[in-house]
């Protein structure tokens, strides 16, 4: 048995964000959704849960309309959900959120493990699971691109891009995890349904002992400026031509371009 | 200031997928093959299906999902098209429609 | 697993299917809304122009808080050869009061807005969850399969759009003919509000709609161009046998259009923001399947529901009228605790009474006179010819319009021919 809170964020959706006239990002109306990697942590929670037994709830530290966003974790195989709303429309930094965070934890309970996405995809920080690990004092895995338990422990392998690294951790812990961890499941219309009648807390800060200026004193990274930037596509098709001539051609396109390096 | 034509890869470029990892287009090679008017090649918006080498190849991932080539190959092809919705909110996502 | 039932589950949450839904939850009946896209919308694409007054009836004053675009008060019916355009212009100032005539909208908003009612009136909504097919008890629709899972209900309302990939499973019709459906392409071209409103000449909140009849390099169809707040939708509608034939590619066929003067500079400066397509079933009546069987009911587009009366294109207004019928058919039925086809047929009568299938009887002669390539090549010529002669002044003797006419149309069309095809316009319409 294993008692699991996976951390989500209620993300813009980068790919509708506009750039105005002077520069500015347009968030007005942007849609939001769970961001992809924290699907994949849900997912790790679902497959543990399906092998050891236990419990999965989903938190998320965002807007009142993140109940949406949970819904898709609840279909995907949490058993209840949690949203603690907040004041400042995504402004707040990564200690603010941390701090929401583990207030929440504190009230849902006990728990064995604590999982997360390794970075959101909008802000891309990846601070949070380290943060909320260090906040409650817990051991933190991660990167990991593999996850089991084994006696109580967790054993994941983590993702150092030029090498693996395979560890064990005792639980309580949290664990960040990587895009390639696993494919999450698209949720089936019974699934769905079957969510819809999960329980959904809502939190305010309030609720939690917190406040939106208590909130704002531990928020210490101020943004100064938000600035679009476009990058032009190079837009570079290779056509007709035989695949190695192809491959040649983009390969030493991609060299120049400096994507690739040796 | 003129107005100018777009590429069909540009305009495509513009829309909004969430692509799926799975085709929700088969093609019947056998029947295909045999088919002469190729309809699918010119009736497509998206110019999903392309020749190459003689070999009918398609991108499932540029639909727009609008039906057209089912129609046109079942009614002037040989019926080697299935078409099937992609899976759950897979596929073009319209912003404006 | 533990069965899933519900009064009624209805397929695609566009306008037929949200009415629909909208109007069973308000009356208490357990309503699945089930959707494909990730929200209600995304998969949605229109010209296009809602007319008003029918969606006024289920949703009152839904201008008041529906994202509308425009009210359309400038109706334009243009005539194209390759160089020139004639222009029929009706403004009606009436049209920008309540309640309106048509606004234009863009469906991925729109449909969100509708979706929302059905869902505030009581509906559960599930998004993002594709219908593979219908559960089938001894011909009878007894719910709907999606991946594994089986849902069932009382009756399905079928309102899954044109495509209709369901109708055909239920054996309610068969292949389609090429010669009946036209697929529609668009481009949602970006144009700051106030070079809308001075470019079209219209009022704060109102727009112009124009159906253009030509210059399509013989294909059958024509094109449209409609305002949006701060937008345009042009695009084209091309009939598939006719591409087939032409071998024509309809995504060349746009942007070859967009170079018509005449086009070309209403939409210049603007920004293409997006490109779509969508088939339209043009046959008109004949091309209905059968409306309902045991436990299922066909509406909006999925059912071919759409007037083509040369000028306007009508679909979304004739969507929500089938929604609400078949809500009110559902609604009988249940009262009766019988959902067989002999009660379901109460469907097609309130189709009789409110107008969609009287009207589309009253236009079934339109199809047919598609089929007339004149409509769509010579005719258009011959005007824009006739004008630019009746314009031009050359330091040549001159003739008088019918003589001009009769000139030109040599070689193209003969006398006969042409009152015959104007008798037929006359009879269609």
């Amino acid at each position: 048995m294993v008692d699991i809170i996976v951390c989500a964020k209620y993300a813009w959706d980068v790919a509708e964000i506009k750039i105005d006239p002077s520069g500015k990002p347009v968030l007005e109306g942007v849609p939001r959704r769970i961001s992809d990697i924290d699907k994949n942590a849900m997912e790790a929670a679902v497959n543990l849960k399906e092998k050891h037994g236990g419990t999965i709830k989903a938190l998320c530290f965002g807007p009142a309309s993140a109940k949406d966003g949970l819904k898709e974790l609840l279909a995907m195989g949490a058993d209840e959900a949690y949203v603690v709303e907040d004041p400042s429309g995504g402004m707040l930094d990564t200690a603010a959120t941390v701090e929401a965070l583990a207030a929440a934890i504190q009230k849902m309970g006990s728990f064995d493990l604590i999982l997360c996405g390794e970075a959101t995809t909008d802000g891309y920080t990846g601070q949070v699971g380290p943060r909320l690990a260090g906040k409650l004092g817990i051991p933190q895995v991660t990167y990991a691109r593999s996850l089991s338990l084994e006696d109580g422990s967790v054993v994941a392998e983590r993702d150092l891009e030029d090498a693996y690294i395979t560890v064990k951790v005792s639980m309580p812990a949290l664990v960040s995890v990587t895009r390639e961890i696993n494919v999450p499941r698209i949720p089936s219309l019974m699934a769905i349904l079957k969510a819809s009648k999960k329980p959904m807390t809502t939190w305010k800060l309030e609720d939690l002992g917190l406040s939106k200026e208590k909130l704002e004193e531990v928020s210490t990274l101020k943004t100064v400026k938000l600035e679009g930037f476009a990058v032009e596509r190079k837009r570079l098709i290779i056509k007709e031509k035989p695949v190695e001539e192809a491959v040649q051609e983009l390969v030493s396109n991609l060299l120049k371009e400096k994507v690739l390096g040796v | 200031m003129s107005v100018e034509k777009l590429t069909l890869d540009k305009r495509l470029g513009l829309n909004k997928y969430e692509i799926d990892s799975e085709s929700h287009i088969e093609v019947r090679e056998e029947l295909c093959r045999e088919c002469e008017t190729k309809v699918c090649l010119y009736v497509c918006p998206a110019e999903v299906y392309k020749l190459e080498d003689d070999k009918l190849v398609y991108s499932y991932e540029d639909c727009l999902e609008c039906g057209t080539c089912v129609i046109a190959c079942r009614g002037g092809g040989r019926g080697a098209i299935t078409w099937k919705n992609p899976r759950g909110g897979f596929g073009i996502v319209y912003r404006y429609g | 697993m533990a069965e899933e039932k519900f009064d009624v589950i209805v397929v695609g949450a566009g306008p037929a299917g949200s009415t629909a839904a909208y109007m069973l939850a308000k009356e208490g009946l357990s309503v699945l809304l089930v959707e494909r896209g990730r929200q209600a919308g995304a998969k949605n694409m229109t010209g296009g122009i809602i007319y008003s007054r029918i969606v006024h009836e289920v949703f009152p004053r839904f201008w008041e808080e529906a994202p509308v675009e425009r009210a359309i008060t400038s109706y334009n019916i243009v005539f194209l050869n390759g160089r020139s355009a004639l222009t029929l212009n009706f403004k009606c100032p009436r049209f920008a009061d309540p309640p309106y005539n048509a606004f234009s909208v863009l469906r991925a908003k729109f449909d969100q807005w509708m979706a929302g009612k059905a869902e505030e009136a009581g509906a559960m909504i599930v998004t993002g969850a594709t219908v593979d097919d219908l559960v089938m008890e001894d011909g009878k629709v007894k719910g709907i399969r999606s991946g594994g899972d089986e849902i069932f209900a009382d009756v399905v309302i079928d309102a899954e759009g044109a495509k209709s990939l369901l109708v055909e499973k239920a054996g309610l019709r068969g292949d389609f003919n090429p010669a009946d459906v036209s697929v529609g392409v668009k481009e949602v071209v970006e144009l700051p509000e106030e070079v809308i409103d001075e470019r079209f000449a219209v009022g704060k909140g109102e727009g112009a709609a124009f159906t253009l009849i030509g210059g399509l390099q013989g294909v059958v169809g024509g094109g449209f161009l409609y305002t949006n707040k701060s937008s345009l939708s042009l695009g084209i509608v091309a009939r598939i046998d006719s591409l087939m034939e032409k071998k024509v590619k309809v995504h060349e066929l746009i942007e070859d259009y967009k170079m018509h003067p005449y086009i070309s500079r209403l939409i210049e400066g603007g920004s293409i923001v997006e490109y779509s397509a969508a088939i339209l079933h043009e046959r008109g009546l004949r091309q209905v399947p059968k409306l309902y069987t045991d436990g299922f009911l066909v509406t909006g587009s999925a059912a071919c529901l759409l007037i083509n009366n040369l000028f306007t294109l009508r679909g979304m207004d004739l969507a929500v009228a089938s929604g609400a019928a078949a809500a009110k058919a559902v609604l009988r039925a249940k009262q009766k605790g019988d959902f067989s086809a002999s009660t379901l047929s109460a469907y097609e009568s309130f189709l009789r009474e409110n107008f969609v299938l009287t009207d589309m009887e009253t236009f079934s002669r339109v199809p047919d006179l598609m089929d007339n390539r004149r409509v769509f090549t010579v005719y258009p010529e011959l005007l824009c010819l006739l004008m630019e002669s009746l314009f031009s002044v050359h330091p040549a003797p001159t003739m008088k319009a019918f003589r001009r006419l009769r000139e030109l149309m040599k070689g193209r069309v003969g006398l006969f021919e042409a009152l015959g095809d104007l008798f037929k316009v006359y009879r269609a319409l």
